[in-house]
């Protein structure tokens, strides 16, 4: 497909990435483009100039933390992810997650960064990131800030970055000791479109400590059920008490209703898969 | 950096042979191999990243063609199905996909060969499931994947030959 005429550039460093995103307003980051370019052969975004990222080392760097958190730049690929022990030694699910997204083409181009500030709902990491209480590091040419992962996402192909700003990394908490994550997924297929998802991570010291529950593909953007956590917080972690916890996800949430579920199945499956990432999580916790 | 612009010149080498060009920046690699070098053996299907037909060999990474622009291309090492046979003797993949019925029309056949190569470097001993994870990003209209995934597993090293007699029971049953 021919598109629109565009400029391209490859900027050497995140400093002179900024200054030309901040000086051109027609200017997007090209990360992994494995959205951006069908984005642009079908036109419904006019972008002028391409500022390719993906090379950049500054963005490309995985770090394990002494205290067991760990940074993944924005441009880290999928596969890569997948293949890190750093990724493998404290956030295996983050790994398995990464290796589960559409295929290997994919995988090899697909950034962390780029999955994220694209905002699709349908998108596999985002919920997962909340879930984890991930940080994103944001810079622009006037600084740094830091934005938790629950306030990144917004809406639609939405999120807290303003023009000009690049996510560099992102920042994710140790697992707590005595604690795990789950992320389960009703999907098409094997590693395809997901109709509802759900991504937990909990901390258990004879009592469930704490607890976070996202769902993901009920709301235009993954959210936090409260009142499933609140109904957590305390008990003891068995699967009846869980059961009983995922039943409050009610008329709270409207899902959308398209070719693969109504509103109503999604609302019914996402109890059950709030369900079983709690319990996996749990689980998880216990074998440590 | 490279100058900012909406045309590039870039070097790439394409099966052990360096090419130099002007391109535009808006021009998709998949044409920039099909159209400026005329390198058709890699295909097009879908033009949105979902058929593999496209799918080649970039740094050591299997990538969709289509899914790139060219200048993004620029200093990398590249594969194609055109270069698996050696002086027109097919390469043992190729031979495996004629002797196995790995090929119908022949549309995706480029995409799962390069898919094909990839996974057996990354892995020379996969299983079914592995092989089939594998070329998940390769759509076939033709075979039903069945003698595809046979193909790969043929050449595959170890026990391939014996898992392959498995996939035909099952798709039997
Ligand atoms: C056939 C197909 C199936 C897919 N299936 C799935 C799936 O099942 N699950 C899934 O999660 N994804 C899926 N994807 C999308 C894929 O994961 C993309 O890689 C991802 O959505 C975007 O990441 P990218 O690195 O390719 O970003 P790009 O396409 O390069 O960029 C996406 C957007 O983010 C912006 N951006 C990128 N990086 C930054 C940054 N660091 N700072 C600021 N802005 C930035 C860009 O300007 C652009 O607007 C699929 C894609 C295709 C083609
Ligand atoms: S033509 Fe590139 S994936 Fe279909
Ligand atoms: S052989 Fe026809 S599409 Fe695969």
């Amino acid at each position: 497909m021919l598109l629109k005429s565009v400029n391209y550039v490859r900027p050497e460093s995140v400093t002179e990435a900024l200054d030309i995103l901040s000086s051109n307003e027609g200017a997007a980051p090209l990360a992994g483009g494995q959205s951006l370019t069908n984005v642009l052969k079908h036109r419904v975004a006019s972008v002028d100039l391409l500022v390719d990222i993906s090379a950049l080392s500054e963005l490309r760097a995985i770090t394990r933390a002494g205290d067991g958190s760990l940074e993944v730049g924005a441009c880290v690929t999928y596969d890569e992810i997948d293949h890190s022990p750093d990724v493998r030694a404290g956030h295996v699910i983050l790994a398995r997650e990464a290796s589960h997204i559409e295929d290997q083409q994919i995988r090899n181009r697909g950034t962390i960064g780029g999955n994220c500030c694209l905002s699709d709902p349908t998108n596999n990491l985002p919920p997962l990131l909340v879930a984890l209480d991930a940080t994103m590091n944001i810079r622009a040419v006037g600084g740094t800030r830091h934005v938790a992962a629950e306030d990144f996402f917004k809406g639609y192909f939405l999120t807290a970055l303003e023009p000009g700003e690049l996510l560099v990394s992102i920042t994710i908490p140790p697992i707590p000791v005595g604690g795990g994550a789950g992320y389960v997924s009703l999907s098409v297929a094997t590693d395809s479109k997901t109709i509802v998802r759900a991504a937990a991570r909990v901390r258990v010291d004879g009592v469930i400590e704490e607890v976070r529950v996202v769902l993901a593909r009920v709301a235009s953007v993954p959210i936090r059920h409260h009142a499933m956590e609140e109904a957590l917080r305390g008990v003891a972690p068995t699967a009846e008490l869980v059961r009983a916890a995922a039943e409050l996800i009610g008329s709270d949430v409207e899902p959308i209703s398209d070719g693969h579920g109504s509103s109503e199945y999604r609302r019914e499956m996402a109890r059950v898969v709030a369900r079983r990432a709690v319990l996996a999580a749990i689980e998880e916790g216990g074998r440590k | 950096m490279t100058e900012q612009g909406t045309t590039h010149v870039i070097e790439v080498t394409i099966n052990g042979r360096l090419y130099s060009r002007t391109v535009e920046a808006r021009q998709l690699l998949v044409h920039f191999l099909r159209d400026t070098l005329d390198l058709t053996g890699t295909h097009i299907g879908c033009d949105t990243g979902s058929c593999g037909a496209c799918s080649i060999i970039l740094n050591g990474k299997l990538v969709k063609s289509c899914m790139m622009l060219a200048p993004q291309a620029d200093g990398a090492v590249i594969e194609t199905v055109e270069g698996l046979a050696n002086d027109g003797e097919l390469n043992p993949l190729q031979e495996s996909f004629s002797r196995n019925h790995g090929l119908q029309c022949g549309y995706c056949t480029p995409g799962m060969l390069m898919a094909g190569t990839y996974l057996l470097r990354e892995n020379p001993n996969p299983t079914e499931e592995e092989i089939r994870r594998g070329i998940k990003g390769n759509i076939c209209r033709c075979t039903g994947y069945v003698n595809i995934v046979r193909s790969i597993m043929d050449v595959a090293g170890g026990h391939g030959s014996e898992q392959a007699d498995g996939i035909v029971g099952e798709e039997q049953r």
